[in-house]
């Protein structure tokens, strides 16, 4: 089977265009999602900012209660997962999961170590290394972030509750989003991708195909037809038609058919007159 | 493996008296034989080596020590994905062009050894640049079409000229 010619013909092309087509395309899956959860990131940590300058007066003042009426009903939107503080010794101190409260976190887990990593916890990231994606318990994906409150001149000089100026981060605002949507983007882009992928291996497979047998196999085939019609002895002056190398092929042939015929007929002739001379 | 070499080097056809004889010649055709197949049989090594390859970066090469400080110091900042993803294309795209273009000439000798090479120093820039998960489909599928189209164009031709130095045994031992 990949010994004839139009399998010799489209295995190459097709091998060929179809894998480069699959490298652009996951390297364009790939980009497309880093874009979409660079934006998600983004999305994310203005969101945790907003908290965090909405929660800042009712920090300052020491209000607990309406600390926690805002994370309640912030942690009560859709597609928030959850929404915590951490004070700087990573004890939860407001939460939209009331079991979570008062807990302290392992600083080696993911969203921590980020920071925490070397003998000094850094004090400033960039947001995407502040982003990390996992499954929580409930299976959901989500994408979290984790946004330091820092130390300013209003909370170092607080006459509720002071924090010495010395103090950069005074604790850690954590806010996690389901991807639920991103998960269902993507995946339909990815289908999107492979349906292109498909379609661009039909069409050169088949665009090859169609090509070659219209142009060269068919034509191939009229001329073998003809030539073994030729060499039976069927001088046909209809050789075939339509390219013009086949038909220069025919012409050839058809020539050296009729000089055959013409030479065995003078054959035949002479064999003839030979045996009448011959009594 | 140095069958073109071999061939392109062949003497001119000696005289009647000096031409070697039915043995000497059906010797001469089966080791032509042989050191085809030998080709056909190269490309399936290099595909295999090419698939181990594979396996190890699709476990983030993790039978490999985790490179050091001082390692990382000594060779420096990695290359941004983007910038090794770009290479790849690149490559990629040459490559399938050079051989697509050495399908015109008659070279039964396997060239994937240097692409193993390539492809093996880009999963190596993606660990090394922690970008190895992400993006191990596109280097693995690159590969596989590379080496892929490669050992193609060999076996085509490799066969090709096996079935007909067969045919000259054939004729030999009539």
């Amino acid at each position: 089977m990949f010994n004839r010619f139009a399998a010799k013909a489209i295995v190459p092309v097709t091998l060929s265009l179809t894998g480069f087509v699959i490298i652009c395309s996951l390297f364009l899956y790939s980009s497309i999602k880093k874009d979409l959860l660079k934006d998600a990131v983004q999305q994310e940590t203005s969101l945790a900012a907003t908290v965090v300058s909405s929660t800042r007066y009712t920090m300052m003042t020491g209000d607990r209660e309406q600390l926690y009426h805002i994370i309640d009903s912030i942690g009560t939107q859709k597609g928030v997962e959850h929404l915590r503080i951490f004070n700087k010794e990573g004890v939860i101190m407001f939460s939209s999961d009331p079991a979570e409260r008062n807990q302290v976190v392992d600083k080696t887990t993911a969203g921590c170590i980020e920071c925490h990593s070397g003998p000094k916890p850094t004090v400033r990231l960039g947001s995407m290394r502040l982003a990390r994606r996992f499954v929580n318990a409930k299976k959901h994906n989500v994408l979290a972030i984790t946004a330091p409150i820092y130390n300013d001149a209003h909370c170092a000089a607080g006459s509720c509750h002071f924090h010495p100026t010395r103090q950069k981060v005074l604790g850690t605002l954590d806010i996690g989003l389901s991807t639920a949507s991103l998960d269902r983007r993507l995946l339909a882009l990815r289908w999107k991708m492979v349906i292109f992928c498909l379609m661009v291996l039909i069409l050169s497979v088949g665009g090859t195909s169609a090509l070659l047998r219209h142009n060269l196999l068919n034509p191939i085939d009229r001329l073998m037809n003809y030539v073994k019609k030729l060499a039976r002895g069927d001088i046909d002056n209809d050789y075939p038609k339509g390219i013009r190398e086949v038909e220069t092929l025919g012409r050839i042939y058809l020539k050296m058919a009729k000089e055959r015929h013409k030479a065995e007929t003078k054959l035949l002739k002479v064999r003839e007159t030979d045996n009448e001379v011959k009594p | 493996m140095f069958f073109r070499r071999q061939h392109k080097q062949s003497p001119p056809p000696a005289p009647d008296d000096q031409r070697p004889g039915p043995e000497l010649r059906r010797r001469q055709i089966e080791n032509r034989i042989r050191d085809l197949r030998g080709q056909i049989r190269h490309s399936k090594w290099w595909m295999a080596l090419f698939f181990l390859l594979s396996l190890g970066a699709a476990a983030d090469f993790r039978f490999l020590p985790p490179i050091s400080d001082q390692t990382r110091q000594f060779l420096g900042i990695s290359p941004s994905p983007t910038l090794i993803s770009i290479a790849l294309i690149i490559y990629a795209f040459s490559a399938l062009i050079l051989i697509l273009g050495r399908m015109n000439t008659s070279s039964t000798r396997f060239r994937g050894w240097s692409h193993i090479a390539y492809l093996a120093g880009f999963y190596l820039f993606y660990f090394y640049s922690g970008d190895l998960r992400e993006n191990f489909w596109p280097v693995f599928i690159a590969g596989l079409t590379i080496l892929g189209l490669e050992s193609y164009r060999v076996w085509s031709f490799c066969s090709e000229a096996i079935r007909e130095e067969e045919k000259m045994l054939k004729f030999l031992e009539r």
